[in-house]
């Protein structure tokens, strides 16, 4: 025996018990509050098409609300909720909005929208409260949730008799096989009608299976089929609310299959008559399900309703476990269950039932034009059985319509799908138009669409079954009309005049039924939703407490704050010490691609816009690039390391880009040029050491007087062999270290032990903004925006005069050259400081004529100053501004000058 | 099912070999010259000294001494150290293809996935490179910038999949 | 997803690929500003079969044309971009 608890209260379960099974077992018969009407209701069906048993499973962080209790198993400590009641279920205070149903009828939201804006005030309140399903956990769900690949020739969904045979032999004939059951055990449809010799069949047919090397899912739910024939396949590992083995809750599997077999079946449709929705009105199958397969037995006083022939198994069902058959209401005229033994009654349809708020008390029928009334508890009704063709739909399915079984079935398929047994070829029904009086009659329970509705919907014009849905809200929530669409397809068939095929479907969208949030993420689910890209100095950093920040994937040192600095603090002592002294700081994430052979200055002068074929073996200079439109998208330097090979480096934010734009014009556009560019981003890590005594500590490391500005040397640090680069980001005399990332904490350790012997410092991102503002040097998604050409940021100087880089035809548009265009200026702070991303306005309440892209200050002198873009810039040097945030408050008056605030002539490289 | 052990190999010089031109006559200089046809796509060749892993048309992974490599291709192509940006994670076990599949969109459950096989995927966002170096061992080369986060997330699914 | 068949891995996973634009629009180094700018701007979007250029960024980083209807998804053919003599 399984103990478990509903709304607070224990009760006990059998082993392999479904919620609904062991609920049913207990005498619950009332489970649930409608959506709309709060109307009571129980378990109606034994399957994912539960649209009333919607409880929430678990506790904390694992709780699962929207559940279906007819799909889940219990297990000890199962802790379940009722949902949509307050103040409890038994008497919960919205059903008096069941009193008012006409004002929550179809389209009641949209014409609420569309009236005054008071109305939906008013609405909006109690609405809020009222409606609505299970609340979403507010803690973080402690479970991992895997994501699989598999592959498979052939992938059969659906483990009934059709699928496992269709398995077997594919399995046994050496395919590779993944079949799937979304029940905890196979074939469950067998255990609703058993036979004597299926348990024998099935575990053999399993073994078969497996021993040909097939796989099985059991739990796993088929729930989308996406392109290219990728079925995805949510696993349960364990139950809802449940601690799973290994912390691992759930698997989504991707299976992308050769071949898939469809062998879903089919689900059995409600009947549409006044109050069909009441606690004891169940499916038919679902009755036989509870009676044979759980062994429990929902009512004592049956009721049978149905159009075919299936339900008369119900009835024997029912009866063998000693429940008595009032009557079975057969809507077919002839006498088909006649010699069944049982009280039927031919051209009869129900009407309505009565009852009490937890159960059934009488049901009432049309035969042959006469109401007859009878005490039950229990009503079964079977009104056809709708295939389950939703994988073959989002396949890019078409289907035909069964006459005989009033159904759509699958026809063709642009993906490699077939579809076998029940859900190919439904059971033949007796067609029934609804004679009961539609108010009451629900046809999308868990929404609470009535019959009334779908008339109401289309006398107020709605043709479109797609409308239709809209307005309804048919069809919608965590069924997906599976119960519904049928009923009002045929509805609106029959006020459109029109056979049910032509009244048009809806989308059938993945995933076939609801799918954990996290199990989407996966493994995204936890952290930062990706893998962090860690330095390769990450530990030397670490070691160091730095304030760190995220730069795309990476992580990169802020600042080192020490004896209790603030990061502003921190970032003015760091930039200082470069300013003063020297400062060294981890530049490994910067873009660096290799370029060899015969054409690689060629190949780099159609990437970057500059000549790059002048350089001298052991010079290097800036570069940028542009887009084919002439727009700088990147920056960076080119260093000629050898006769043949050269050195490009970029901005860290742009690498994967430029990576592909390289590999592009290689492989796209210069396919026979004798060149090989490599990505080496990661395989140099890189250090500056920057500052007036950054060449004395240079020559010590090396041992050789270092290179001059701009000019690059293979040295050795440490013994380790490296590449040094003298170039400047800061404004200081300064040098980039290239070092094999394998061997550069050494060479890292090396460096730190001279740049602390002369009173320098480690310094990070914050303290190398406020440089390179100071300075004026760009930074990619800054200053550089996707926007400005070369012109606007006064780089067309250096542009390649003999053309023939990548963006030249674009940049030769007379438009670019016009004046009015947004152009790179300094900003210095006349009153006030310079608010980051401020607006420029020549007066208070002016139209914008451009916006600062990055403010600082000067770093010995003080003083807020800021790099910005503005109409016309460069002619506007001396002109007064004021810059402004009004979403922050923040103003200051400032002069438009030339953007360098530090050594504009650059003294400063020069030794 | 022996468990899974995935740890990381030591650093070792690792070469991209690009060739831009005259593939014929390179592979018969590199064949003179080595005693081993470069490797097709998807495949590896070699020994422990030097291997090289081709995992794309025109460029094959180098694993071991690279020094004649060089003059081997001639004006025919290059020779590039890449081996600091790489870690190689070695996943050896019998289950290793199974902890492949999980965050990956690859078939290394596939039986034609042997030895001397090689393929680059992507394996929960993280671009990797797969080596089979025998029916229980394969070596996996990833950035080493994501090879912490692939050690611990492989680490996970292997427990999990072991109980 | 959708899968395509790299000529030179053989099938694998649209994950492992990125798209990069239509071969229409590529834009020949030499080509003349305005036919240029009428390449890059003024382009079609067949609802229909395009040939589109992807790139096997996350597999062997080959480039590729593949001949794909957008609406159904069927690719009809795909075939190598790049050196010549390697492919």
């Amino acid at each position: 025996m399984i103990t478990f608890s509903f709304d607070g209260k224990s009760y006990t379960a059998r082993e392999g018990d479904t919620l609904a099974a062991a609920l049913l077992r207990n005498g619950v018969g009332l489970v649930g509050r409608s959506f709309k009407y709060h109307r009571p209701r129980g378990i109606m069906t034994a399957g994912v098409e539960e649209p009333n048993a919607l409880v929430t499973i678990g506790e904390g962080g694992r709780t699962e609300p929207n559940t279906r209790a007819t799909d889940v198993f219990v297990y000890e400590g199962l802790v379940a909720k009722s949902q949509n009641r307050w103040p409890n279920l038994s008497f919960d205070v919205g059903s008096v909005l069941g009193l008012a149903a006409p004002a929550l009828s179809a389209g009641f939201y949209y014409k609420t929208f569309f009236g005054s804006a008071k109305k939906w005030m008013f609405y909006e309140y109690f609405i809020r409260k009222a409606a609505g399903l299970g609340n979403a956990p507010t803690q973080t769900d402690p479970d991992r949730f895997s994501q699989r690949a598999a592959f498979c020739d052939l992938l059969v969904i659906g483990a009934g008799p059709a699928g496992m045979q269709a398995a077997v032999e594919a399995a046994e004939v050496g395919k590779r096989v993944i079949l799937v059951e979304q029940d905890n055990i196979l074939a469950p449809s067998l255990l609703r009608d058993p036979q004597a010799q299926d348990a024998a069949w099935i575990k053999a047919t399993a073994e078969r299976i497996r021993a040909a090397g097939g796989r099985i899912l059991t739990r796993t739910t088929a729930s989308g089929y996406w392109e290219h024939d990728l079925v995805t396949l949510t696993q349960r590992i364990a139950e809802p609310g449940q601690i799973p083995p290994h912390n691992v809750a759930q698997c989504l599997w991707h299976v992308r299959a050769g071949h898939v077999i469809l062998a879903t079946g089919s689900i059995e449709r409600p009947m549409a008559f006044a109050h069909n929705d009441r606690p004891g009105v169940m499916l038919s199958q679902a009755v036989r399900t509870y009676v044979q397969r759980f062994g429990v037995v929902p009512g004592k006083r049956a009721v049978i309703a149905t159009n075919n022939d299936d339900a008369y198994k119900t009835a024997q069902a029912l009866k063998d476990a000693g429940a008595h058959i009032v009557a079975i209401i057969d809507a077919r005229p002839a006498p088909a269950g006649a010699g069944s033994g049982f009280r039927v009654y031919n051209n009869a349809v129900p009407l309505s039932t009565k009852g009490a708020r937890h159960c059934l008390k009488s049901v009432t029928a049309l035969v042959d034009d006469k109401t007859v009334s009878w005490d039950a508890d229990l009503m079964a009704v079977s009104g056809g059985f709708t295939p389950v063709v939703h994988l073959h739909m989002q396949a890019g399915g078409t289907l035909d319509w069964n006459e005989h079984a009033q159904a759509f079935v699958p026809a063709a398929s642009r993906q490699n799908v077939t579809t076998i047994g029940g859900a190919a070829d439904p059971q033949a029904i007796f067609k029934m138009v609804p004679v009961s009086s539609p108010k009451k009659s629900f046809i999308d329970f868990q929404n609470d669409v009535t019959l009334a509705d779908v008339d109401l919907a289309w006398a107020e014009g709605y043709r479109s079954v797609e409308h239709l849905k809209r307005y309804t809200t048919l069809g919608m929530a965590t069924d997906q009309g599976k119960l519904s669409n049928m009923a009002a397809l045929g509805r609106l068939a029959e006020k459109q005049g029109v056979a049910i095929p032509e009244a048009g479907l809806t989308t059938f969208r993945p995933p076939y039924t609801p799918v954990t949030m996290g199990l989407i993420a996966g493994a995204g689910a936890k952290d930062a939703g990706a893998h962090i890209r860690r330095l390769a100095l990450y530990d030397l950093h670490a070691a160091k407490n730095p304030i760190w920040q995220p730069l795309g994937y990476w992580f990169r040192p802020r600042a080192y704050p020490t004896g209790g600095e603030t990061l502003a603090q921190a970032a003015l002592r760091e930039a200082k010490a470069v300013r003063n002294n020297v400062g060294m700081t981890d530049v490994s994430t910067l873009a660096k691609f290799e370029i060899s052979g015969p054409d690689a200055a060629a190949f780099l002068e159609i990437i970057c816009a500059t000549t790059v074929s002048k350089l001298a073996v052991g010079r290097g200079r800036y570069t940028f690039m542009l887009r084919e439109d002439g727009v700088v998208f990147d920056d960076g330097t080119v260093w000629r390391l050898d006769e043949n090979r050269y050195l490009l480096t970029s901005s860290t934010g742009g690498a994967d880009r430029m990576a592909t734009h390289i590999s592009y014009v290689r492989q796209v556009l210069c396919p026979q040029m004798r060149v090989s560019a490599v990505n080496v981003q990661e395989h140099y890590a890189g250090i500056a050491v920057a500052g007036p005594k950054a060449k004395s500590v240079l020559a010590t490391l090396i041992g050789e007087e270092p290179p001059r500005h701009m000019s690059t040397v293979p040295a050795s640090i440490a013994g380790v062999p490296v590449i040094i680069l003298a170039a400047s980001y800061s404004g200081e005399r300064a040098f980039e270290i290239y070092v094999d990332a394998s061997q550069a904490e050494a060479v890292w350790a090396a460096c730190e032990t001279q740049v602390n012997e002369v009173g320098g410092a480690l310094y990070g991102l914050e303290a190398m903004e406020f440089l390179r503002i100071e300075k004026g040097h760009l930074v990619v998604g800054g200053e550089v925006d996707g926007r400005m050409t070369p012109h606007d940021l006064a780089l067309d100087k250096m542009l390649n005069k003999a053309g023939g880089y990548v963006g030249a035809s674009g940049l030769a548009r007379p438009a670019l050259a016009e004046t009015r265009r947004r152009q790179l200026v300094g900003l210095e702070a006349i009153e006030g400081d310079i608010p980051e991303g401020a607006m420029l306005v020549t007066q208070e309440g002016a139209s914008p004529v451009g916006h600062v892209s990055a403010a600082a200050f000067r770093i010995i002198e003080g003083g807020s100053v800021a790099l910005g873009q503005l109409t016309d810039g460069f002619a506007r040097h001396g002109e007064e501004l004021i810059a402004t945030s009004p979403t922050r408050g923040q103003k200051a008056r400032v002069r438009v000058v030339v953007p360098h605030f530090y050594d504009a002539a650059g003294e400063r490289y020069r030794d | 099912m022996t468990k899974l052990s995935i740890s990381m190999l030591p650093a070792a010089p690792l070469h991209a070999f690009e060739i831009w031109g005259n593939p014929a006559a390179v592979g018969k200089r590199f064949k003179a010259a080595c005693g081993f046809a470069l490797p097709a796509l998807g495949r590896s060749d070699g020994t422990a000294a030097l291997r090289l892993i081709r995992f794309e048309p025109t460029v094959w992974l180098v694993e071991g001494d690279a020094s004649p490599l060089a003059s081997i291709l001639s004006d025919d192509g290059a020779v590039t150290a890449i081996g600091g940006g790489i870690v190689r994670i070695r996943l050896s076990g019998n289950n290793w293809r199974t902890v492949l599949m999980e965050g990956g969109v690859f078939d290394a459950e596939s039986p034609t996935f042997a030895a001397g096989c090689s393929a680059a995927t992507i394996i929960d966002h993280v671009n990797v490179r797969l080596h089979v170096v025998d029916e229980t061992t394969c070596d996996a080369y990833v950035p080493l910038s994501f090879s912490q986060g692939l050690l611990h997330f492989w680490t996970q699914a292997a427990d999990a999949l072991a109980g | 997803m959708m899968q395509f068949t790299c000529p030179h891995c053989g099938p694998r996973a649209q994950a492992e690929f990125v798209y990069e634009r239509t071969v229409d629009s590529v834009v020949a180094l030499d080509a003349p500003p305005e036919d240029a700018m009428r390449t890059l701007f003024t382009r079609n979007n067949p609802r229909g079969v395009d040939d589109e250029i992807w790139r096997h960024t996350y597999g062997c980083r080959a480039w590729m044309v593949i001949t794909r209807h957008r609406v159904t998804n069927e690719i009809s053919a795909i075939r190598a971009v790049g050196p010549e003599a390697l492919t």
